[in-house]
């Protein structure tokens, strides 16, 4: 177990931001945030409709959990949402110590930022294209849209045809560094 | 004068819900299409009368499907029909279908639809009572060879626009000769598949512009008003995400001036009803006529905030011959409004079409705010339609006072479910360069270092609910902790609950 089962130990948590920055939490359940060397307390409150807030510091914030996998959490605060994982002190220094050991990796995917249907693809497997060359053009709520390589490199693979409907996050062409 | 007792609304969302409660107050009976996209629809809870079209006769999407309207219209003996934006609005085969079947179309005639939907008519229309244009290609770009030479009379940057389009679809700027083959090839693809015409003409495209546009009201009997202007230059690809009337950068010598222009096309197309003229605004005060909206626009609203007139029953009221009892000197300009769209799309990813379902919403109407919804709880936002869920006006007596009350108004909507542009809309008001008027349709891309609203300690409040949930969470799935409620969702009464009993 990773966590100490004692209620008389601190529990200490630290969640990790989508840009790296980590915020450190000492037994959250006590409803209190550390500030300097203050502990301020937090609220939550539901409202008649059932949405949810945090008060701290006499500031109230709407908050949602959009989606939850184990330690991985994506937290919606005001309508702007945050991918957080949350880490103990020793599953944090594994992930560092991997982070920093795992080589760059030499495929970048083209992921589909919506979906979408795809109207034309500009080039083909093994050409060699720039950053910022178009590759294939998507269609999306009757917008096309250009997809561009943000590498330098050469089509590995093109995973769809055109005509094919793509849904979001979808690996759409492989490009070789 | 030929009264209307009955109309079909033939659109969907929050323009159906709009024209409904206007023709309620008219006395005028209304009646809704039921598509199968969405049975469950919010606006049918507005329609006097539903007519079922959830049974699909035809590949042809509901609201385009001319004679399954046209039938239905018949067979309900209903007296007219208000397209509202989109789909039918600006159709003059539609419109010269009504006049044949007898039904009274809330709108401009087939002829001046046509005539200013299509942009190259639209244009030497103009050019012929000397409005100001933008140099470009006096009527569409034969093909590529053509586009080149062109481009080179003009001088780059130049900019592609599909002859039908709208909406900022099918349009495409070209900063250099490298690129105008491809770019006029695209334009051309994107115009066929939206507009199923090809045709593109060219213009010089003008840097850091205003759009701004002049609501414009005719009737039958040859008088034309403007109501004033908007200001439409919060835009993203073409598309409007914030609107506000009057526009800072307009004296009332300029406002006069691109009025009477307004009025001059909408004379010489013999038009008739609501209608927008959109311009250009250089940085220098010149303006250039751009199209004519022959529909009400979806920014309407911020005009009826400060006119306080109600333009649907004007449509409606002319489209029954009606005189108008307005003069042009009777129009008041009175305060600032500014229109918020809330688009499902999620900002962080690039305004991407955010789909799923609205589990809850919170909304705040008053005295100077106005929520026009398409959505309520249990809405389902789908691939079918638009993206946009709602318009939030807001009023204020200064322009301050509107950015302020509409930054209020928006802290207190919230929507659980569904990502939206409420954060991107807080973004903008909040922008410094914003709240002095500083501002033109590039906007977005130039001054916005980020898209999205964000307060000092929102990163960390999100941190701690997702530390909190958890810690709350390993205690569930820890053996030794008896919970018969387990697996059950974690609500905070529920957490509240558990953490005094700790």
């Amino acid at each position: 177990m990773m966590f100490s089962k004692s209620k008389k130990n601190k529990q200490k948590f630290i969640a990790c931001t989508g840009n790296n920055k980590k915020y450190e939490f000492v037994n959250p359940k006590e409803l209190s945030i550390k500030q300097g060397k203050e502990n301020l307390p937090v609220e939550i409150i539901q409202d008649k409709q059932g949405f949810v807030y945090i008060v701290w510091k006499k500031k109230k914030y709407q908050v949602d959990v959009i989606e939850k996998n184990q330690n991985q959490y994506e937290i919606m605060v005001n309508g702007v949402s945050y991918p957080i994982s949350i880490e103990s002190p020793f599953s944090y220094k594994r992930r560092k110590y991997l982070a920093e050991n795992v080589e760059e990796s030499k495929v970048e995917k083209i992921h589909a930022p919506m979906p979408g249907k795809i109207v034309e693809f500009l080039v083909e497997e093994n050409q060699v294209v720039k950053e910022g060359e178009t590759l294939l053009i998507l269609e999306a709520m009757k917008m096309q849209n250009e997809i561009i390589s943000n590498i330098h490199g050469k089509i590995n693979k093109i995973n769809f045809q055109a005509e094919d409907n793509v849904m979001k996050d979808d690996i759409l062409i492989e490009v070789e560094r | 004068m030929k009264k209307i007792k009955s109309i079909l609304i033939a659109n969907r969302g929050e323009i159906a819900i709009r024209i409904s409660e206007t023709a309620k107050k008219m006395g005028i009976k209304t009646y809704g299409i039921k598509t199968p996209k969405e049975p469950g629809a919010y606006y049918l809870q507005f329609m006097d009368e539903i007519i079922d079209f959830t049974e699909a006769i035809s590949d042809i999407p509901e609201f385009l499907d001319i004679d399954r309207i046209i039938y239905s219209i018949k067979e309900f003996n209903i007296d007219a029909v208000h397209p509202g934006y989109g789909y039918l609005a600006e159709n003059p085969y539609f419109a010269q279908k009504c006049i044949d079947e007898k039904i009274t179309f809330i709108g401009p005639s087939p002829d001046s639809i046509y005539k200013l939907g299509n942009k190259t008519i639209a244009k030497q229309l103009a050019s012929r009572h000397n409005i100001p244009l933008l140099e470009g290609s006096d009527g569409n770009i034969k093909n590529t060879k053509h586009a080149k030479l062109l481009a080179q009379k003009i001088g780059y940057p130049v900019i592609l626009k599909a002859a039908s389009g709208g909406g900022g679809r099918g349009m495409r700027i070209v900063e250099s000769e490298d690129s105008i083959e491809k770019m006029f090839r695209m334009a051309q693809n994107e115009s066929e598949k939206a507009f199923a015409d090809p045709s593109v003409f060219m213009e010089k495209y003008v840097r850091n512009p205003r759009h701004i546009e002049f609501q414009i009201l005719a009737d039958h009997h040859g008088n034309i008003i403007h109501l004033g202007e908007r200001e439409c230059s919060i835009q993203r690809k073409h598309q409007k995400l914030i609107e506000e009337a009057p526009s800072i950068a307009l004296n009332d010598e300029l406002r006069e001036k691109m009025g009477e222009s307004a009025i001059n096309i909408a004379r010489a197309s013999n038009y008739r009803n609501a209608g927008t003229v959109e311009f250009l605004l250089d940085e220098s005060g010149n303006f250039y006529f751009m199209e004519m909206n022959t529909r009400i626009q979806v920014e309407h609203p911020v005009t009826e905030m400060v006119t306080g007139l109600d333009l649907i029953e004007w449509q409606i009221r002319i489209a029954q011959e009606e005189k108008l009892t307005i003069k042009q000197k009777d129009v008041k300009i009175e305060g600032w409004a500014i229109e918020c769209r809330i688009n499902a799309e999620d900002v962080q990813s690039g305004f991407s079409p955010f789909l799923g379902t609205v589990e809850k919403i919170s909304i705040t109407n008053g005295k100077n705010c106005r929520f026009d919804t398409g959505v309520a709880e249990g809405s389902n936002v789908t691939s079918n339609f638009d993206s946009m869920l709602a318009k939030l006006i807001c009023y204020g007596e200064t322009r301050e006072k509107a950015i302020s009350n509409s930054l209020s108004a928006l802290s207190k909507l919230q929507i659980q479910g569904i990502k939206t542009t409420i954060p991107f809309c807080k973004a903008v008001l909040n922008h410094p360069k914003f709240i002095k008027g500083d501002i033109s349709t590039s906007f977005i891309v130039k001054d916005m270092k980020q898209l999205f609203h964000q307060e000092q300690d929102e990163e960390m409040i999100a941190a701690f609910w997702a530390a909190l949930n958890y810690n709350v969470q390993l205690d569930i799935e820890d053996e030794t902790y008896v919970d018969y409620e387990k697996g059950k969702n974690m609500t905070p009464w529920l957490m509240n609950k558990r953490l005094k009993s700790l």
